[in-house]
């Protein structure tokens, strides 16, 4: 019994196919997908630049781009150490808001019961505006790093949550039977089955996270302070705001931008690593 | 195949209701010998999944009882690999390749993997994939995921392989050659096998009996024995006595289906 010739062919050009990629094309590429934004971002600066000249603002009130550049170079020894902390106190808030996240998930999703319990609560819970309750979190962790890492967990940890146990009850009908079939125990299901099903919603989640996760650390300074130590970039912006050091609130904003960005095209490419061996386009689709 | 053989599934008046309202079976009746190749036929939404499922494990009867090797379905699942069952889309588990997908069914057992591999590889090899062990199943044809489905229910060694639809959504060659295929792994393998269609010329091809249903609620209309000579090629289709069965077989649907309209 062999595979009819035709159909062992075509896969093999398929597979061959998508491994070659034309030389030519990458300049078309860049054209289409990199040189509409870089021209938008160029004339954006420009305008940017000439509005405060043009109706002679003046820099506290509007900062042009070169202002905010000049003041992130002079005042570089205070940004470099604020972008480091408020990194750490997010990385952690984030890292913690993920396994915290998964593994309650995973644990209301053993038990039905448990799940229906306690779920409602914890979308109840999602609801509250962690800033409400930061200052609670400031009185049970102290002023400084603990409570901001809490803050940052709070509001990184629910876009798990949800998204993983949704993911880990979509399982498909078909493949759920499967496992039936083969007289699987609960957890074979949970390890083999539910977890790999919901990874592409695990990831979902933990990209939400973790952009949240900064802006939870940059509000846990603004609210819990620093406590004794050196400040992140909340901090730094709540003392440039206060003293009116417009253009380095600027560079200030723009570096959480940045570490948003990054940040989060870090966790994507995590993401995809992860989903690789999955399949590209198809989460749900493909039938 | 017409030697005298124990039974291996008996409905016995076999009601089915869902939600205290579709009644997708009726007093369906039937006993199934060890080695048959019997394909259930049948307009759509006539309850031949449910049928099937039921052999399964997979759902229960609201009246009368189905038995599987003289056990309930649910204890034969449970304690033994002889039942294995191919859904209508391949059913792969789209993160594990194709060896680790046949791979699944002898995991979730336990025991030797080594011995696994060795079944895993031999069942592949029957079904013509043995070069594809490390893809992925985006990466094939309809056909060939099919093939690997086959391959993974085979994986266990079972006595009987319950198939809902398995080729329905395939091109006409491609079943064309899964159905010889078929055919051919189901004398090797000496299994009996329970076939869901819709399907007049897929069942009479493949069959040693056909069970024609009729909807609403879902019955057993009638019983055909097709008496073609095995091995099965493709020329059978064109002769005389295929073209008969299949003008029975389609008869007996539009009959058993007009009687439900009248009634
Ligand atoms: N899980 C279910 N819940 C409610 N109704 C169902 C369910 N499964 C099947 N049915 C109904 O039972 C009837 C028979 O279904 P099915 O066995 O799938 O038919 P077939 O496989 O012959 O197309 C249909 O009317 C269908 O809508
Ligand atoms: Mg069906």
């Amino acid at each position: 019994m062999s595979m009819p010739s035709v159909e062992v062919t075509k896969t093999r050009d398929l597979l061959t196919k998508t491994s070659e990629k034309p030389k030519s094309k990458s300049f078309n590429k860049f054209k289409q997908v990199y040189l509409g934004p870089i021209i938008a971002f160029t004339i954006f600066i420009a305008i940017w630049q000439a509005v405060p000249t043009i109706l002679d603002l003046k820099h506290y009130i509007l900062p042009k781009p070169t202002d905010v550049v000049g003041a992130a170079i002079s005042d570089w020894h205070l940004l470099w150490p604020a972008v480091q902390i408020t990194v750490v106190e997010s990385l952690v808030g984030f890292l913690v808001s993920a396994v915290i996240g998964i593994l309650v998930s995973i644990i209301l999703a053993s038990s039905k019961i448990l799940e229906r319990s306690i779920y409602p609560y914890a979308i109840v819970l999602q609801t509250i505006p962690v800033v409400a309750v930061a200052p609670i979190v400031v009185i049970w962790f102290g002023a400084g790093y603990n409570s901001i890492v809490v803050i940052s967990f709070l509001i990184g940890f629910f876009p798990v949550i949800s998204n993983t146990l949704m993911g880990l009850n979509s399982v498909d009908k078909n493949m759920d039977d499967l496992f039936l079939l083969y007289n699987a125990s609960k957890w074979q299901r949970m390890w083999k089955l539910r977890i790999p099903s919901a990874l592409p919603y695990m990831m979902a989640g933990l990209k939400i996270s973790c952009t949240l996760s900064i802006v939870g650390a940059i509000v846990g300074e603004y609210i819990a302070g620093i406590g004794g130590g050196k400040g992140g970039l909340g901090y730094s912006i709540t003392v440039a705001a206060i003293q009116v050091k417009t253009s380095y609130l600027f560079a200030c904003g723009i570096a959480a931008a940045i570490l948003g960005i990054g940040f989060y095209l870090l966790v994507s490419l995590f993401a995809n690593s992860m989903l690789k061996s999955w399949h590209e386009s198809a989460v749900k689709g493909e039938k | 195949m017409d030697t005298i053989h124990k039974e291996v599934v008996a409905f016995q008046h076999v009601s089915k209701v869902f939600n205290n309202e579709t009644v997708a079976l009726k007093d369906f009746d039937l006993s199934i010998k060890e080695g048959e190749f019997l394909s259930f036929l049948g307009p759509s939404g006539c309850g031949k999944s449910t049928a099937l499922r039921m052999v399964a494990g997979l759902g229960e009867a609201t009246k009368g009882s189905v038995k599987v090797f003289d056990g309930s379905p649910k204890e034969i699942i449970k304690e033994t690999n002889d039942l294995a069952f191919v859904f209508q889309d391949a059913n792969l588990l789209p993160w594990r390749t194709v060896l680790d997908n046949v791979l699944l069914p002898l995991e979730l057992r336990g025991g030797n993997k080594k011995k696994h591999k060795q079944e895993a590889i031999r069942v592949l090899e029957m079904v013509g994939l043995k070069e594809y062990l490390k893809s992925y199943p985006r990466q094939l044809s309809g056909g060939m995921k099919m093939r690997v489905s086959i391959a993974r229910a085979l994986a266990a060694k079972p006595k009987m392989l319950l198939m809902d639809e398995p080729f329905g959504a395939l091109d006409e060659i491609t079943r064309q050659t899964l159905q010889m295929e078929l055919l051919d792994i189901w004398q090797k393998e000496n299994m009996t096998i329970l076939f869901v269609t819709h399907n007049v010329y897929e069942a009479v091809f493949l069959s040693t009996r056909i069970a024609v249903m009729s909807a609403s609620p879902g019955r057993l209309s009638s019983l055909i024995d097709v008496k073609l000579p095995f091995p099965r090629r493709l020329k059978v289709r064109t002769e005389q006595e295929f073209t008969d069965y299949v003008d029975i077989a389609s008869d007996r649907l539009e009959n058993g289906n007009e009687r439900k309209e009248l009634a």
